[in-house]
């Protein structure tokens, strides 16, 4: 009997279509026109130091970090001051860097707001806050969406790295596009002995496996402005000290390495 | 209410930062009346306030200022626990020195 039931309601429902809603016809009216549309492909969220919103230039309605728009930003920090307001529950944070207002907007209507952060947020507590920055009498603040309390610390460790990665690639493009020297070079350079290729600096194509690997550590190790002894290079890729030698003559040869304070003590020539 | 920058350091940094208020995450090696040792890259002094309430082999943070024997006066602590991963927290400080720009004005 049920099943009748439902099978009729079925069909009529697809009987109904486009017509069953009242007064809701399809591709009209839903349209906004263009100029009211948000734009939100350049949206970004952005980890940050405090240091860095402080320093952040404004440019009419937006600021500017590391010379990119800022929309969304998340951050950490301890907690140093709580006041609380009739709309609003200004917190202050620090994490080291500095220190910025950041307020939370208590919404009155909203009865059965999760209220899960409110009792937790103390003194002396680092939490994480998501918002945006604003400036009010030149004085900047965050207007946070969100802030939870930090359980696990590592966090703090985590976003200060995730800040930088993100500064390092505003200032100087994605990992491996300003490619350091040594590091391309490894790749490149394998495989092409015998090749008569002139060098240019840090092109290392033309030189056999050895000088390669002897240009390579004297350019990514430790070591003080008067360079490696041949015999430090020797032993630390355990190759035999005249190989080393040979590799090194090759190199001076190229224009690769220079001698410092003895005809044995090299360091990488670096194209300033 | 503006608080003090306070750099990121660990002990090989001491020397560098004198009379400054730094932050020092570090293992808590020793307790001793109002003294303790942490390591941070190496054991460092901290001379504690009546707030700090350290654990040994827990990971502290303690903010305070370098005194010229190279020890550290407590002015905050904070018990961050034992599943630190001291890597990590060792990479902030080695970031906050090579890229200062986001971290602290040097002076």
């Amino acid at each position: 009997m049920n099943y009748n039931n439902y099978d009729t309601s079925y069909n009529s429902y697809g009987g109904g279509g486009g017509g069953g809603g009242g007064g809701f016809i399809p591709g009209d009216g839903s349209q906004t026109s263009p100029s009211n549309k948000r734009d939100y492909s350049q949206d970004t969220l952005r980890p940050v130091t405090i240091k860095q919103l402080l320093d952040a230039q404004e440019v009419g309605q937006e600021f500017k970090v590391d010379g990119a728009v800022v929309s969304q930003l998340t951050f950490v920090g301890q907690i140093r001051n709580i006041a609380m307001y009739a709309t609003n529950a200004t917190y202050r944070l620090d994490d080291g860097t500095g220190s910025i207002e950041v307020k939370q907007l208590i919404d009155a209507d909203a009865v059965d707001q999760p209220s899960a952060n409110k009792g937790k947020l103390v003194e002396n507590m680092y939490c994480r806050a998501w918002g945006k920055l604003k400036s009010f009498n030149a004085k900047k603040h965050v207007y946070a969406s969100v802030l939870r309390p930090i359980e696990d610390y590592n966090e703090i460790s985590f976003h200060l790295l995730q800040a930088t990665f993100v500064h390092l690639y505003h200032t100087r493009g994605p990992p491996g596009a300003a490619g350091s020297g040594g590091g391309a070079v490894t790749n490149g350079g394998q495989g092409q002995q015998g090749n008569m290729g002139g060098g240019g600096a840090g092109d290392l194509s033309s030189y056999n496996a050895v000088a390669k690997k002897v240009y390579n550590y004297l350019h990514n190790a430790e070591q003080s402005n008067e360079g490696l002894h041949q015999q430090t290079i020797a032993a630390a890729l355990g190759v035999d000290t005249a190989e080393v030698a040979r590799a090194g003559d090759d190199l001076l040869a190229g224009g690769l390495i220079y001698t410092t304070v003895d005809d044995q003590t090299w360091a990488v020539l670096e194209a300033d | 209410m503006e608080t003090p920058q306070t750099p990121r350091i660990l002990a090989p940094h001491l020397n560098a930062f004198q009379h400054r208020i730094v932050r020092m995450v570090g293992k808590v090696v020793q307790l001793r009346g109002d003294m303790a040792i942490i390591d941070a890259g190496g054991n460092v002094d901290v001379i504690l306030n009546r707030d700090a309430h350290l654990q040994v082999n827990h990971a502290v943070e303690v903010i305070g200022k370098v005194d010229q024997n190279l020890a550290i006066k407590v002015q905050a602590a904070t018990d961050f626990g034992t599943n630190i991963d001291y890597a990590a927290a060792n990479a902030v400080v080695e970031a906050t020195h090579r890229h200062k720009a986001i971290f602290y004005d040097a002076d």
